[in-house]
């Protein structure tokens, strides 16, 4: 029958526009601000493990903040405003900071010590990709691959494993971004 | 007694009868879709994303505006001016009912 057919087309073609509408949405600052905060963050613990807590300290909170910002941003200048898609990002990467957080008792207690609460982190950290990968962006399946590798590494290389990690990171969250088209850039209204 | 085929060949009209017209265009259908999943999407976003030219999307949201199916709002974006589009309570009614017909038509058809 005509009609029928005629309305698969139609949803059909509103499925199409939809899904475009979904792809490309990870802004390519944040993948660069992550990247570059990695890049330091990993490779204090080869070359300066003493301010490797002092760092993360400041520079996950900060680059949490910058990151929602700059998501926001792009949001407007994309022209496509999701409050839900807003809650979803805030929940996935807040909840990722709590659990990091929660591990301090742990660090307290020295149940986890040295190398191994980098460790344990950079796991956490992974898996917070992956799922993101997953359920968000699937272009962080990338970053998510390079940190397991880099985690991989950390276990099994002695000279400069953290560094490599950094570069590895820093590499997937640039492929990520590039995947993703690195955003939707300016478009006037 | 009629054959269940026969049934669904009269409730065929029916469910025609229960889509909205405004949506049976489907770059008005799909705006209005868009509308529902986003908060606000602006003029140059809708165009990006339904291929219109400008022209073509001027009228269908002209029309989506006219039935009070979508809302408008003119701001600046830096200094760019943007004209946003919301869903409406009374689009997003509509869309549903449209959608339940659509639905219906498409599990009569299959059987």
């Amino acid at each position: 029958m005509a009609s029928t057919t005629n309305a698969r087309d139609d949803l059909g073609y509103v499925r199409d526009v939809v899904n475009r509408s979904e792809r490309n949405a990870f802004p390519a600052g944040i993948a660069y601000l992550w990247a570059a905060i990695g890049l330091v963050g990993f490779s204090l613990v080869d070359f300066a493990p003493e301010r490797v807590g002092m760092f993360w300290s400041i520079a996950a909170p900060v680059g949490f903040f910058l990151s929602a910002w700059l998501g926001s941003r792009q949001a407007y200048t994309a022209g496509q405003l999701s409050a839900r898609d807003g809650r979803g990002q805030l929940l996935h990467w807040g909840g990722l900071m709590v659990a990091i957080f929660l591990l301090y008792p742990l660090i307290a207690q020295g149940a986890l010590e040295g190398e191994a609460v980098a460790q344990v982190i950079l796991l956490f950290v992974a898996l917070g990709y992956f799922l993101a990968g997953i359920h968000l962006i699937p272009a962080l399946k990338w970053a998510a691959l390079a940190m397991t590798i880099g985690y991989v590494i950390t276990i099994t290389v002695d000279g400069f494993a953290w560094t490599t990690l950094g570069v590895l990171y820093a590499a997937g969250l640039v492929i990520s971004a590039r995947v993703a088209g690195g955003g939707r850039g300016q478009q006037p209204g | 007694m009629a054959s269940s085929r026969d049934d669904e060949a009269v409730e065929f009209p029916g469910r025609l009868a229960a889509l909205d017209s405004l949506l049976d265009h489907r770059v008005r259908l799909a705006i209005c879709v868009l509308l529902s999943r986003y908060d606000r999407l602006s003029f140059s976003r809708l165009k990006e994303l339904t291929g219109e030219t400008d022209g073509s999307l001027g009228a269908h949201l002209r029309k989506l505006e006219e039935a009070e199916y979508a809302r408008v709002k003119k701001e600046f974006v830096g200094r760019k001016p943007t004209t946003w589009y919301a869903l409406a309570p009374k689009g997003l009614a509509a869309l549903a009912v449209h959608l339940g017909a659509l639905t219906d038509l498409l599990s009569a058809a299959q059987g």
